[in-house]
């Protein structure tokens, strides 16, 4: 790809970026809900100490000019003060970014580790008892709620087998400095490997819960294209040249295989920090999806206009991603 | 040893059970919120509240029983109904070693009290929760004074809510700095807050040792404390009987058997002091007559739903009043009875029933659809609709503004303070903040008007007294009960108790 096609593509995220600030921002306007009233609770107040809250929280400015600050603020990278954390919603947002980037990180890798053997098993052995499993596992993977999935995962692991702890990121006896915010990688990066044992067993259970569903999916995509790919005239000739059939099925037919695989599962990335939401919730993870949703709730504006504009950047750019890397994959692709 | 059974032996150590090098005792809590900030004045939330009040101390207190007692305070004395001292103890510490001043006490009050104190033009939100205070003073070196514009008797039971912070700590670190970061004269100091995740606190050495008058005295028994964050239900419960915490806050009715049934862990109850009631909507078509609230007054079988709904763990009400709560009395009972309420309905001229729609949050759709099978049964055909808290709060609570639509409304009001004015006048008094119902009786605003700035504690009561056989006769809403706080809690902790209004005080309770 060009240059040139890069930066258009990128200036492409402009147009993109405004309008999902302003779709957010008159959707949390048109929401009926007042942030003022939330805070208070139940608790007695006067107008005039009401008012001073509103002030305060710069609710008190008509909504247009409310929509015109927010927009010249973020465009200096200021966000606006969390209603309930006081203090830059820039802040609160980094702090929590980490978790749920690793956190879905590894439930990709959980996903492409166990989807792929398993879809290209299932197509070599078409039909038999163990594509049918396999058909069956991934109707349930795709089926089955994180939140429901998640507990019995917890029940069996943690209440019953002691194994794994039910939730956090890593034991609170493991003091850890941050260099990246990954944990898995921080904890590496000092030498730390008891400590980095720990934040994996914290891991395992929210990464499996949170990949399920995609796994399900690259399953099927990853056998559905090596399918396609055996029957093409290549692969019949390789096998009639007599190569070993692990030759043509690693080495010819695979390789091809998986482009639909790898490019589906850039554009799935997207869609897990959506079911993180419910997974961070089941596991205590300290990531932003919960708080996200917390957020909505109690309608703390400025912070959820910065995290879907920051969602929206990722989910864009992982497209942005995905077609690049299918023209990499794929050279008969052109952007 | 094969190479074989040394793999698979290393393969089960490192998959073994967890096994942190935890410190002699570390009492760890699932809790259902992370703070929202570590700054005494700055927030809204009883949950932050909670985890503040183990790093900072207030003027006053309360115990688990919820009598207020002097904390930093040593006394305190009303002067006059609208002046109150309070003689500062000496020889406390803050966290960073030096000693809390009646200074500090005024600047800690001044800041959720005076409007823009808080820096940058904002006010405390917690400014509502001190009331009509005039103005903070320091008075003969040790005695804090505080003067109110009015007589507000529930002063001192308010005063538990603010934490005193230290003047200098706060002058050096700024309102952004004190957010994340502690100097208080509690039990616990902060080690790390692990946002979203934990909040790791250890021992004051130091400490004062608290207020005299709630025994053990002296620094905390614990050496660590950690508020670890789990706001699912089930995984919090699931971490207590996994043995990963010691304490569950906000354990649903619905698991008090299984914790129970658990080898190690069992459940302690506190009353509770939120009210649930429905609203029923005054200006609709049909709840402007009373024979029509009465009926369905009568159909609701509170005894059966406290029983199979909470598990036994609530106590019923007939007014809006908690029992324990201040100027609580016996009143009048509408009892369950189908045929009356049927006769009651007919009577009201709706012989065929009538069909009406009863709004409720997801949280209390199975409750809500209990009460609507009891009330349909009696032929008040009641259909539950389940909605988002902060958009029912804006149909329902509309403070007069506009006219009201909906039928019905369960919800429900707290009331830490256990004081009436806290529940009573925002619930009931015309077109007040948590009206739901529409409801305005001019005799009612009288009484609770009066009451709100009486001294004398048998009038005050008295006139709370009044003030409920009215609405018990008025019928606004459906009374319902007033809920436990249920708490899970492993057998190894001791000394410890829930509190009604929510706190998790950990300075009493020790690991064996």
């Amino acid at each position: 790809m060009s240059l040139g096609k890069l930066i258009e593509r990128l200036l492409q995220l402009v147009p993109v970026l405004l309008g999902v600030s302003l779709i957010v921002f008159v959707m949390m306007a048109l929401t009926p809900g007042d942030p003022v009233q939330i805070m208070i609770g139940d608790q007695n107040i006067t107008p005039e100490q009401e008012q001073a809250l509103r002030h305060g929280l710069g609710l008190d400015r008509p909504i247009v000019e409310r929509f015109f600050v927010f927009i010249g603020n973020a465009l200096q990278g200021d966000f606006g003060q969390s209603f309930y954390h006081r203090r830059p919603v820039a802040d609160v947002i980094v702090e929590r970014l980490p978790a749920t980037i690793e956190l879905s990180l590894v439930a990709l890798i959980v996903a492409l580790v166990t989807a792929i053997p398993l879809g290209v098993l299932a197509a070599i052995r078409k039909n038999s008892i163990f594509d049918k499993l396999a058909t069956v596992g991934s109707l349930l993977g795709v089926s089955l709620p994180g939140f429901w999935f998640g507990i019995l995962l917890i029940m069996l692991f943690a209440v019953q087998w002691h194994i794994l702890p039910v939730s956090g990121r890593i034991g609170y006896s493991s003091e850890i400095e941050t260099i990246t915010g990954f944990l898995l990688i921080d904890t590496l990066l000092r030498g730390n490997l008891p400590a980095f044992w720990d934040a994996v067993k914290h891991i395992l259970l929210p990464a499996i819960t949170l990949g399920l569903p995609m796994t399900a999916i690259l399953m099927r995509v990853t056998r559905t294209s090596m399918l396609e790919v055996l029957r093409q005239d290549y692969v019949t000739f390789a096998d009639a040249k007599g190569l070993s059939r692990t030759r043509v099925l690693f080495r010819h037919a695979l390789k091809n295989a998986l482009i639909p695989t790898v490019s589906v599962a850039a554009i799935e990335t997207g869609s897990l920090l959506g079911g993180n939401m419910i997974v961070e919730t089941v596991f205590g993870w300290p990531g932003l999806g919960r708080l996200v949703v917390e957020s909505i709730f109690l309608r703390n504006y400025p912070l959820v206009q910065a995290a879907v504009l920051l969602y929206a950047v990722i989910y864009v750019g992982l497209n942005f991603f995905a077609d690049i890397l299918y023209t990499v994959l794929n050279p008969r692709v052109k952007l | 040893m094969t190479n074989l059974q040394r793999l698979l032996l290393a393969s089960a150590m490192a998959i073994g059970p967890v096994v942190p090098a935890a410190h002699a005792s570390d009492l760890v809590v699932g809790f259902t919120l992370d703070a929202d900030t570590l700054d005494p004045a700055n927030h809204r939330k009883r949950e932050t509240e909670t985890i503040i009040r183990n790093l900072y101390d207030g003027l006053l207190t309360r115990d688990a029983n919820m009598v207020v007692v002097p904390e930093i305070a040593e006394s305190m004395t009303q002067v006059s109904p609208t002046v109150y001292d309070f003689k500062i103890r000496s020889g406390i510490l803050f966290h960073d070693g030096t000693p809390m001043t009646a200074e500090d006490v005024k600047f800690s009050l001044d800041r959720v009290t005076v409007e823009g104190a808080m820096g940058n033009g904002q006010t405390s939100p917690r400014q509502s929760l001190m009331g009509p205070v005039a103005s903070v003073e320091v008075v003969d070196g040790d005695t804090v004074r505080i003067t109110l514009k009015e007589p507000w008797p529930i002063l001192p039971a308010m005063l538990p809510n603010q934490q005193i912070v230290s003047k200098a700590f706060v002058e050096r670190v700024g309102s952004e700095g004190i957010s994340t970061e502690e100097n208080g004269t509690g039990p616990f100091r902060l080690v790390e807050w692990r946002k979203g995740e934990s909040i790791i606190m250890e021992r004051f050495t130091e400490y004062y040792g608290g207020a005299t008058d709630i025994p053990p005295v002296g620094p905390a028994c614990v050496d660590r404390v950690i508020f670890k964050f789990i706001p699912e239900s089930a995984s919090r419960v699931a971490a207590l009987l996994a043995g990963d915490v010691q304490i569950i806050n906000e354990l649903p009715a619905f698991s008090v058997a299984q914790v129970n049934a658990n080898a190690g862990t069992h459940v302690m109850t506190v009353n509770g002091t939120r009210s649930f009631f429905v609203a029923m909507n005054l200006e609709g078509e049909y709840f402007d007559d009373p024979l029509v609230r009465q009926a369905a007054a009568h159909a609701i079988d509170k005894n059966l739903l406290i029983d199979k709904i909470l598990g036994g763990n609530a106590a019923s009400i007939d007014g809006i009043l908690s029992p324990d709560a201040f100027g609580a009395s016996d009143l009048p009972v509408y009892g369950y009875d189908p045929e009356m309420a049927k006769k009651l309905l007919a009577d009201a001229g709706f012989p065929n029933g009538i069909d009406i729609v009863m709004d409720t949050e997801g949280a209390f759709k199975d409750t809500a659809e209990a009460i609507a099978s009891l009330l349909t049964k009696v032929g008040i055909r009641t259909t539950v609709a389940v909605g988002e808290s902060a958009q029912l709060t804006a149909k329902w609570r509309l403070q007069g503004k506009e006219p009201k639509t909906g039928d019905m409304y369960f919800s429900s009001w707290g009331n830490g303070s256990l004081d009436p004015f806290d529940i009573f006048t925002p619930t009931h008094r015309t077109n007040d903040r948590g009206n739901s119902a529409g409801y305005s009786n001019p005799a009612v605003d009288a009484l609770l008007d009066a009451a709100a700035t009486e001294l004398d504690v048998e009038k005050r009561a008295g006139m709370y007294r009044e003030a409920e056989l009215i609405i018990n006769a008025d019928l606004p809403y459906l009374y319902l009960w007033v809920p436990q706080d249920i708490y899970g809690v492993s057998d190894r902790l001791s000394g410890w108790q829930p509190s009604a209004d929510s706190r998790i005080n950990l300075h009493d309770a020790c690991l064996n």
